[in-house]
């Protein structure tokens, strides 16, 4: 059996009164790729702040290869957690190279030629090396996103989390992007992606995870969520989300 | 030549020593207003009681009381607590907290114009708090309040007039001086009135240039 790296337990997230996961449940194996679908509103991004502990939850345990995630060991173990934004978050002010050496540089404590080699390669491997002096504003939509990856994968991440990575760009550049992300996902990395690319799902996961109001209303393979879903929820879900 | 030009020409020395000193006192004070007002803004941020509320009380107390009190409590008050300034000193330590409270309120807004996001992505790298203000918030923040910044600078330069009520040798006082000394006070105010505009707006014209060579 694969080992478990991320274990989520009965998870209950409140923003004041307002009860937005509602007992979430979910295991990641290591190499597993896990998308999450699911309407506007259900948790999704919730769920996956609370796994690097950018909010705060009131119920339930969420371990990171056995160790459970507190504020006190966050730091470290968010090195090993790479996280892609749907606004991707890019430093402004910095160059694309400074943006993907900053935390090796401040954080690891990398020496700078070796953070320099790396970031050049990464960049390469995203297609972006030409870019590397440049500033964020100067670049497209989707280069800003796979200089984003990039820049998460400086840390060497086991486990990385994307939120709607490709929500935020013009339909011409979900392409280059979805492309860097597959390419990521089949060399073996361990991947939680909440998305609304359901070809794009189907084609790159080991397991769906269908939330919905809180809770997961179904789990489980691409062919039987996207085909057969047991739930009507889910059905409903896809078809609207389909036909659009 | 008129006997007012020789006079303020003969005291032009006096008069720019004086300026010089208003100098000195306004950027050593704006240093500590900067450091105070850094601290104090991010603290007025802060989750964390202990941090907000000396922050809060800070800021509201120093913009609520005159300078003109603040400088007599400073100088003529705390020595009866043991604790005393020459006139220079009491006037930058006054002048840098009542400019710390004023900077602190532009270093707040300043953090608050940067997306949370900028925050969140630098903490999901592993940066601490710390890390994150000092190498992604506050470079940001900065760069959007450089005006505001600027203006504070420039308010500072001339409400550094106001030491002279404690005797700290400046600009004003040492035309006090001369006025005492010549009886010419219309030619001596407006030639330092002038002093303090060319000073005022040579800092407006820096920071306009800080603030374009800084745009992305
Ligand atoms: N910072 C916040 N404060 C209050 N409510 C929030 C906050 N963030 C999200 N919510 C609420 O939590 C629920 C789940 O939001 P979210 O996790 O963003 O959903 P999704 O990513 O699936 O669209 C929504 O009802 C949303 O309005
Ligand atoms: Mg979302």
């Amino acid at each position: 059996m694969r080992e478990i790296i991320l274990k989520i337990e009965d998870l209950h997230k409140f923003y004041g009164k307002l009860h937005v996961l509602k007992g979430i449940n979910l295991e990641v194996a290591k190499g597993e790729v896990i998308s999450i679908i699911g309407p506007s509103g259900g948790g999704k991004s919730t769920l996956l702040r609370c796994i690097n502990l950018l909010e705060d939850y009131q119920r339930g345990k969420i371990l990171f290869k056995g160790e459970p995630i507190a504020h006190k060991n966050v730091n470290r173990i968010r090195t090993q957690i790479g996280m892609v934004f749907q606004q991707f978050n890019l430093f402004p002010h910095l160059t694309v190279l400074e943006n993907l050496t900053l935390a090796p540089l401040k954080v690891k404590r990398m020496p700078k030629d070796v953070a320099y080699e790396k970031a050049k390669a990464l960049l390469e491997r995203v297609g972006l090396l030409d870019k590397i002096h440049e500033k964020p504003a100067n670049l497209s939509g989707g280069q800003q996103q796979r200089v984003a990856i990039a820049r998460a994968l400086m840390m060497d991440p086991e486990l990385m989390l994307f939120d709607e990575p490709t929500s935020a760009l013009d339909p011409e550049l979900v392409k280059e992007v979805l492309d860097v992300i597959r390419d990521l996902v089949r060399s073996g990395m361990t991947t939680i992606i909440v998305t609304h690319e359901m070809r794009f799902a189907r084609e790159i996961s080991d397991k769906v995870v269908f939330l919905d109001d809180g809770k997961i209303v179904e789990v489980g393979s691409p062919e039987k969520i996207f085909t057969q879903p047991d739930n009507p929820r889910t059905r409903e879900f896809l078809r609207h989300f389909l036909s659009v | 030549m008129p006997e007012w030009l020789k006079v303020v020409l003969d005291n032009l020395p006096a008069l720019l020593k004086g300026a010089v000193s208003t100098l000195q006192l306004t950027s050593l004070s704006v240093l500590i207003g900067l450091a105070i007002g850094t601290f104090v803004g991010m603290g007025r941020l802060s989750r964390h009681r202990a941090f907000r509320y000396p922050a809060s009380i800070y800021v509201e107390f120093i913009r609520g009381t005159p300078l003109l009190v603040q400088l007599f409590l400073v100088y003529f008050g705390l020595p009866e607590l043991g604790l005393r300034f020459d006139r220079f000193t009491a006037a930058v330590v006054t002048l840098g907290i009542n400019s710390g409270a004023y900077v602190a309120e532009i270093v707040r807004a300043g953090i608050q114009s940067v997306p949370r996001g900028q925050y969140e992505a630098a903490r999901s790298l592993g940066m601490t708090h710390g890390q994150a203000m000092l190498y992604v918030i506050l470079p940001q923040a900065f760069r959007n309040i450089l005006p505001a910044l600027g203006n504070e600078f420039i308010a500072l330069t001339k409400e550094s007039s106001l030491a002279t009520v404690i005797g700290t040798v400046e600009l004003m006082r040492s035309a006090q001086y001369i006025v005492s000394r010549t009886f010419l006070s219309f030619p001596v105010y407006g030639g330092v009135a002038l002093i303090y505009f060319l000073i005022t707006f040579t800092l407006s014209r820096l920071v306009r240039f800080a603030e374009s060579r800084l745009r992305v």
